[in-house]
C-alpha cells in the first residue's frame, strides 16, 4: 500500500444539467479504488462533506473543482446565482475540469436559450466563458457525456503532479488526439469505400450514408471502450460528434453528401486526394466486404 | 410554522415548503421545482431523428427509456400516416431488454444511495459510500451496452428497429453479467433467494429478511415512518399495458384523458416549473407499485392490501420489480432468435407527416412522448414524465400523491424521506 497522507479535495458542482456525467462517472468500475485517494467535498449523489447548502455558504478551497452542465450566469444552486457561485470556488481551487460538452461548450441545453447559455471558457467554438481569465487551470473533458476513465485519467495525472499535453480546446491530446474512427471495426469499409446499407447489420462504413461523425470528431471511444464492452459505431449508431464544439449539429442519421461522396471529409484529408483514392477503392469491388461477415446467424 | 426544505441528493433540487403545527406535524406542504431546461422547444424544427439523440438528454438516469419513448413516438406516427412499419421480434426483445436494465441500475442506485443511506442518517449512523450497489449497477449498464453502445446516452433504437446486429458472444456475455446481478440482489439485497422473498411478502415478513432491503424497512420503522406515506391509492400504468386502479378496481385507460395543468407554474404566476399530470383531471400515482398492483404480482398484492399504498409496500414493490425484470431479462436473452433482422428500413422520414404518441414504463412510471411531424420535422413536442404524476402540486383541499403521503408526518425531515420513496427525479419533472 502506498502511503498517501493527503486525499485530494474535489468540489462538483452542476450548472444547468441531465446529471448524465454523474451517471456516467458511476460506471467507473475502479470507483472504489478512486476514492481511495479523493474525497468530495461536494457530490451531487455521493456522499459527501458538505451539503449543497453548506457548500454555498462556505465557498471552501479545493484541489480540483469539477464543473458539469452549462452555465448561465442567472441559474442559481441553493439560492445563489452561478455568476457569484463558480468564479468563488473557482478562485479557491487548484485545477477545473470541465465536464461534458455542456461544461466545455455550452451543448444541448445551449439551444434552449443561445444567447444567455455557455460553456464556462468556451462558448462553442469561441473563447468567452466567464472562467476565460481562469482558463490555464481548466481541463476540458468534453463528449455528452465525457467517459469515465477520461475523468479519473485525468485526475490521477493531476495528483501524480504530470503534466498534460492539451489541445486549442484544453482537451488532454492523449484522449482527444485520437478520432473516434480510430479503433472502430468498420475501419475496412472505410478503407474500400463500402458503404452501409442500411443499419442494423455488422457490415459496412457508417459514414458514406448514415451521418457517422467518427472520421472528424475527436474522442478514445473506440480505444477506451463504454462500459468496458463496446461504442455507439461498435453497436452499428453512427457516431454524432458529441465530443465537439459544434454539437448538436443537425440532421444527425444522414450523411450530407457532395458530388456524391460525404460533404464533410476526414480530418485533415483533402478532398481532391479522397476523391481520387475513393475511385480506385470502389473500383476493386472487394467480394469479401460485399458478403455477410457471418453467413449463418442462426 | 412554514419552513422551506432544499432536497439534494436525489437528480437535481427540489423545495418543498412545509406547514406544521406547533409540535412539528406536517399540515401541509408544496412542492418546487426550480430548474427548467426547454428540452421540448429544443426539438422543434428539427428532422424527427434527432430526437432521438436530444431526448435521452432529458435525464442522465432514464434517458434511455426517454429514447424508447421517442422510437416508439416515431413508428407511431408512420402508422397514423398510414405508412407501415415493422419491427422484428428480436429488435423489440433487445429494447425491452436494455430498458429493463435502466430499470433495475436505477432501483439499485435509489435503494442504496437515497433510501438506505437517508435512512440511516436520520439514526445517527454515517453511511459510507455503497460501492457493491454502484459495482452492481455499472455491470447492468455494461448488459445494457452489450447491445446500446452505451449507457448512458445512447440513441441505438432507430424507427424499424435497432442499429446493433449482436452475435451469441454478446448474448453469452450478457446472461454472465445477469447471473452475477441475480447474485447481488440475492446475497446483499434480498438475504435470501426469490422465492424465500415471494414467500416473505405473502407470509407479511418482510421486516425479518436479512438484506440489506430488510435493514431499509427496519430503519424506516425505527423511524416510524414504514406504515406511513400512504396516499390516494389511484393508480396508473399507460405504457405495456393501459390501466388505472381506483378502490382496488381495475379498469382500461386511455391516453386522451391524460392532461397537463399548468396553473401553479411561473409562467402562470405561481412558484415552480412543474407541471401536474392529471388523469381525468385526478392525481394518480404511477411507477413501481402501479405496475406490481396491474400485474397483480402476489406479494405486492398481499402486502397492499395490508398495508395500503404506505412506504412498505412502495419501497418492497420496487424491490421486487428488480427481481421480476431480472426474470424477465434471463427469458428474453435466452430466446432471442438472431437470425431475425435488426432492423426493417422504413420509408424515408422526410415522407412523413402527423401526429404521434409514444409511452414507456420507464423506471418512475409512464413517460408519454407526443408530438406532431411535418415531411420528416418536428413541429411540437410534449412530454410528460412519471414524476410529473408522483410530484405533482395540488392544493390542501385535493392534494398531490406525494403531497398526500407526506401530510401527517410527525416531522419535516419524516416528511421529506417519505417524499424519497417515490424516487425524486428533478431534472425529468421540469425538462
Amino acid at each position: 500500500m502506498l502511503s498517501n497522507p493527503a486525499r485530494v479535495k474535489i468540489i462538483w458542482l452542476q450548472g444547468i444539467t441531465c446529471n448524465g456525467n454523474t451517471h456516467s462517472f458511476l460506471n467507473d468500475p475502479a470507483l472504489g479504488n478512486f476514492l481511495e485517494s479523493a474525497e468530495f467535498i461536494h457530490h451531487p449523489l455521493l456522499p459527501c462533506k458538505n451539503t449543497l447548502k453548506e457548500l454555498v455558504k462556505k465557498l471552501p478551497k479545493s484541489d480540483i473543482l469539477i464543473f458539469e452542465g452549462a452555465y448561465s450566469a442567472s441559474f442559481e444552486r441553493a439560492g445563489m446565482a452561478m455568476e457569484t457561485l463558480l468564479p468563488a470556488l473557482a478562485s479557491k481551487t487548484k485545477h477545473i475540469i470541465s465536464l461534458g460538452s455542456c461544461a466545455s461548450f455550452g451543448g444541448i441545453f445551449k439551444e434552449g436559450n443561445p444567447d444567455q447559455i455557455s460553456g464556462i471558457v468556451f462558448d462553442k467554438e469561441e473563447e468567452k466563458g466567464p472562467l476565460r481569465a481562469m482558463r490555464e487551470k481548466v481541463i476540458t473533458l468534453s463528449g455528452c457525456p465525457a467517459h469515465p476513465k477520461w475523468l479519473s485519467f485525468v485526475i490521477d495525472m493531476i495528483v501524480s503532479g504530470k503534466k498534460i499535453a492539451l489541445d486549442e480546446y484544453r482537451r488532454p491530446k492523449e484522449l482527444y488526439g485520437y478520432l473516434v474512427h480510430n479503433g472502430c471495426l468498420r475501419n475496412e469499409y472505410f478503407e474500400w469505400k463500402v458503404d452501409s446499407h442500411h443499419f442494423g447489420t455488422k457490415e459496412g462504413c457508417l459514414y458514406y450514408a448514415q451521418g457517422c461523425q467518427g472520421p472528424f470528431t475527436h474522442g478514445s471511444c473506440n480505444k477506451i471502450l463504454w462500459n468496458e464492452v463496446s461504442s455507439k459505431t461498435r453497436s452499428g449508431t453512427p457516431c454524432v460528434g458529441c465530443t465537439e464544439p459544434t454539437f448538436p449539429k443537425s440532421n444527425l442519421f444522414s450523411t450530407k453528401t457532395y458530388m456524391s461522396i460525404p460533404s464533410e471529409m476526414p480530418l485533415g484529408i483533402p478532398k481532391r486526394s479522397y476523391l481520387a483514392l475513393a475511385g480506385a477503392a470502389k473500383s476493386f469491388h472487394i467480394k469479401r466486404l460485399e458478403e455477410r461477415l457471418i453467413d449463418d446467424n442462426a | 410554522m412554514i419552513t422551506h426544505e432544499l432536497i439534494e441528493r436525489i437528480e437535481g433540487e427540489a423545495v418543498l415548503d412545509f406547514k406544521t403545527d406547533k409540535s412539528g406535524v406536517v399540515q401541509d406542504a408544496n412542492i418546487r421545482f426550480i430548474h427548467f431546461r426547454g428540452m421540448e422547444a429544443i426539438l422543434e424544427g428539427r428532422n424527427a431523428l434527432d430526437a432521438l439523440v436530444i431526448t435521452p438528454r432529458v435525464c442522465g438516469i432514464c434517458g434511455h427509456s426517454h429514447l424508447i419513448a421517442t422510437v416508439k413516438m416515431i413508428e407511431n406516427v408512420y402508422r397514423n400516416a398510414g405508412v407501415s412499419i415493422r419491427i422484428s421480434d428480436k429488435a423489440n426483445a433487445i429494447r425491452q431488454i436494455t430498458l429493463s436494465c435502466e430499470l433495475i441500475q436505477n432501483h439499485i442506485k435509489w435503494l442504496y444511495l437515497v433510501m438506505l443511506h437517508e435512512s440511516a442518517k436520520m439514526l445517527g449512523e454515517e453511511p459510507g459510500v455503497a460501492l457493491k450497489a454502484l459495482y452492481v449497477s455499472s455491470q447492468v449498464n455494461q448488459l445494457c451496452a452489450l447491445f446500446s453502445g452505451q449507457w448512458p446516452h445512447s440513441s441505438y433504437a432507430l424507427p424499424g428497429g435497432v442499429t446493433c446486429d449482436p452475435t451469441h458472444i454478446e448474448v453469452m456475455q450478457a446472461l454472465k453479467i445477469l447471473s452475477d446481478v441475480e447474485c447481488f440482489i440475492r446475497d446483499e439485497v434480498l438475504g435470501c433467494d426469490v422465492d424465500a422473498f415471494a414467500q416473505a411478502m405473502e407470509q407479511n415478513k418482510v421486516l425479518s429478511l436479512t438484506g440489506d432491503f430488510g435493514t431499509v424497512l427496519r430503519n424506516f420503522e425505527r423511524l416510524g415512518v414504514l406504515e406511513q406515506g400512504k396516499s390516494h391509492s389511484r393508480f396508473l400504468v399507460l405504457g405495456d399495458t393501459q390501466e388505472i386502479i381506483v378502490n382496488s378496481q381495475r379498469s382500461g385507460a386511455i391516453a386522451e384523458n391524460v392532461s397537463e395543468d399548468s396553473s401553479q407554474t411561473f409562467a402562470e404566476g405561481g412558484n415552480t416549473y412543474a407541471k401536474n399530470a392529471l388523469y381525468n383531471g385526478e392525481f394518480f400515482e404511477t411507477g413501481p407499485l402501479a405496475r406490481a398492483l396491474v400485474q397483480e404480482r402476489t406479494g405486492i398484492s398481499a402486502l397492499h392490501r395490508l398495508y395500503g399504498d404506505s412506504a412498505l409496500t412502495r419501497i418492497t414493490a420496487r424491490v421486487d420489480e428488480m427481481v421480476s425484470l431480472c426474470a424477465e431479462v434471463r427469458e428474453l436473452l435466452m430466446s432471442l432468435d438472431l437470425s431475425q433482422p435488426s432492423f426493417i428500413t422504413p420509408p424515408s422520414i422526410e415522407s412523413i407527416s402527423g401526429e404521434g404518441i409514444g409511452i414507456v414504463e420507464a423506471p418512475r412510471g409512464s413517460l408519454i412522448h407526443r408530438a406532431t411531424i411535418e415531411k420528416g420535422k418536428i413541429v411540437s413536442y410534449t412530454i410528460i414524465t412519471p414524476t410529473q404524476w408522483n410530484l405533482g402540486n395540488g392544493t390542501s383541499m385535493i392534494p398531490g400523491i406525494a403531497q398526500k403521503a407526506m401530510i401527517g408526518a410527525a416531522s419535516t425531515a419524516k416528511a421529506s424521506l417519505l417524499f424519497r420513496t417515490f424516487d425524486v427525479c428533478s431534472v425529468c419533472t421540469t425538462h
